[in-house]
């Protein structure tokens, strides 16, 4: 075999993907050709060093000029789709949130997190099993509550993804939710967390809460995700708040249409 | 209550694979974009950061390729595979930074040595002179020879990988990367050489 055939083989020698065939053909050429065998010594040295250079963490301005990038995407999107009424389960699980985009990853850097954690705990038996999902689930609502008050609002938006995989929030973690919901200074955080209180819709007060939320909301996409999810739940309460909303005469004619509409399918 | 969760399901799904999430894309749920960001940003930024040496630099091409994604996203086919996809759409994010930085500099062979890596601080440098001496060697190979081993040797592609990327045959590859770790064996002495005398 030639010396450049057994080059050939060098790059799958390094990595270890070189069968046994063929390390042998290395080997028994090597042994009897010391320009190769020099040759591969260095590279196998210049393979090892590279695997010295550590891998850099990009600055978090990435992420959140990302999340910016797939916000005014979305946005572009949700124009082209013209908002129609949702009464479909479905189509508003689809809806065009953000939050669960986020929630996603979020949801497997927490698997990553739990299991982290699990390990370092050494071996709970089955007694401690519970309180080590309480201790997680403590420490999910945790970095919730820090991400909300982060500055950035792509850090807030993975903040309220965290409490969506909370299977049993605080109260003040609904809190925060609310307060999101109804001050947050990025629309899309609040939409996150209209999202993610659905999904704690049957615990006392959020309800009301939404209700009481939707007189004061100042952002139509945010009003229409209030009367879609009251409306999903079918919340007599909103009705009353529906009414004075259309009243006052200060929604967009978009979000009267959906008032409207969603007086009349709360009724049904 | 938890029962009838509608979301809550996914975590006992299994997570869906590149291409799955980008022909989610493609058809218009681009919120699947961000598992993909969330999966690939840092290995873009370091793909970058090995071909630049420039940590600004390397942060806007991991943007840029994500703009790109979203611009070109009708035209993924289901059949690609999308690490090569995605380092295809990086590599020409790469070439275009290149032009924009010295237009008149051909892309092959022969200058191309990095400009403006930035110097590390002297007792960084001190506890990590190895790295260091590693990483000046790669920035004095030229660009192709330098993006070769950085596929190879830090992104995990296959050698059959690199060769649909860069449209050549894969016995080509590996006498590419053949050649890319000698030079970078031979400057990395001469480096080490330099610096002990
Ligand atoms: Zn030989």
């Amino acid at each position: 075999m030639t010396c450049e055939k057994i080059q050939e083989k060098y790059a799958d020698y390094l990595t270890g993907d070189l069968d046994e065939a063929g390390r042998a053909e290395v080997q028994a050429h090597i042994l009897g050709c010391q320009a190769c065998r020099e040759d591969l010594e260095n590279l196998t040295v210049v393979w090892a060093k590279l695997g010295v250079l550590p891998e850099e963490q990009p600055g978090g301005a990435v992420r959140a000029r990302f999340y910016a990038l797939l916000e005014d995407e979305k946005r572009k999107a949700a124009a082209a789709a013209v908002p129609q009424a949702r009464s479909r389960l479905a189509d508003w699980l689809t809806f065009r949130r953000p939050a669960f985009a986020a929630s996603f990853s979020v949801l497997l850097l927490l698997l990553g997190l739990g299991a982290g954690w699990f390990l370092s705990a050494g071996r709970p038996g089955r007694e401690s099993y519970a309180a080590l999902s309480r201790e997680v689930q403590d420490m999910r609502q945790q970095v919730a509550l820090s991400l909300l008050n982060d500055p950035s609002a792509s850090e807030r938006i993975q903040g309220v993804g965290y409490t969506a995989e909370v299977k049993d929030p605080s109260d003040t973690t609904l809190a925060a939710l609310f307060k999101a919901v109804d001050a947050d200074p990025n629309p899309n955080v609040r939409l996150a967390a209209v999202d993610a209180l659905y999904l704690f819709r049957d615990r006392p007060g959020v309800r009301q809460n939404l209700v009481r939320s939707l007189s004061v909301q100042s952002y139509p996409l945010v009003q229409v995700a209030l009367i879609d999810f009251l409306v999903e739940v079918r919340e007599a309460r909103a009705v009353e708040a529906l009414k004075k909303l259309i009243e006052a005469g200060e929604l967009t004619p978009d979000v009267k249409k959906r008032a409207e509409q969603g007086l009349r399918q709360i009724a049904l | 209550m938890n029962a009838e969760r509608p979301r809550i399901p996914k975590a006992e799904r299994m997570a869906p694979t590149d291409n799955e999430l980008m022909e989610d894309v493609r058809d218009g749920r681009v919120e699947k974009l961000a598992v993909l960001f969330e999966r690939y940003q840092t290995m873009l930024y370091n793909f970058f950061l090995r071909l630049t040496g420039n940590r600004a630099a390397s942060e806007d091409l991991v943007q840029e390729v994500f703009i790109r994604i979203l611009k070109y996203r009708s035209g993924y086919l289901s059949e690609s595979r999308f690490n090569v996809w995605l380092f295809q759409i990086a590599r020409n994010a790469h070439i275009d930074y290149l032009r924009k930085q010295k237009p008149a500099l051909p892309l092959d062979e022969k200058h191309a040595e990095t400009p403006g890596r930035e110097p590390l601080p002297e007792a960084a440098y001190e506890a990590d002179r190895e790295a260091e001496l590693v990483r000046r060697a790669l920035d004095r190979l030229p660009v192709n020879k330098r993006e070769i081993l950085v596929l190879f040797r830090f992104q995990n592609l296959k050698l059959r990988e690199i060769a649909e990327l860069t449209g050549v045959q894969v016995g080509t590859v590996k006498a590419q990367v053949h050649r890319a770790l000698k030079d970078l064996s031979r400057v990395y002495l001469e480096l080490q050489r330099g610096d002990l005398s």
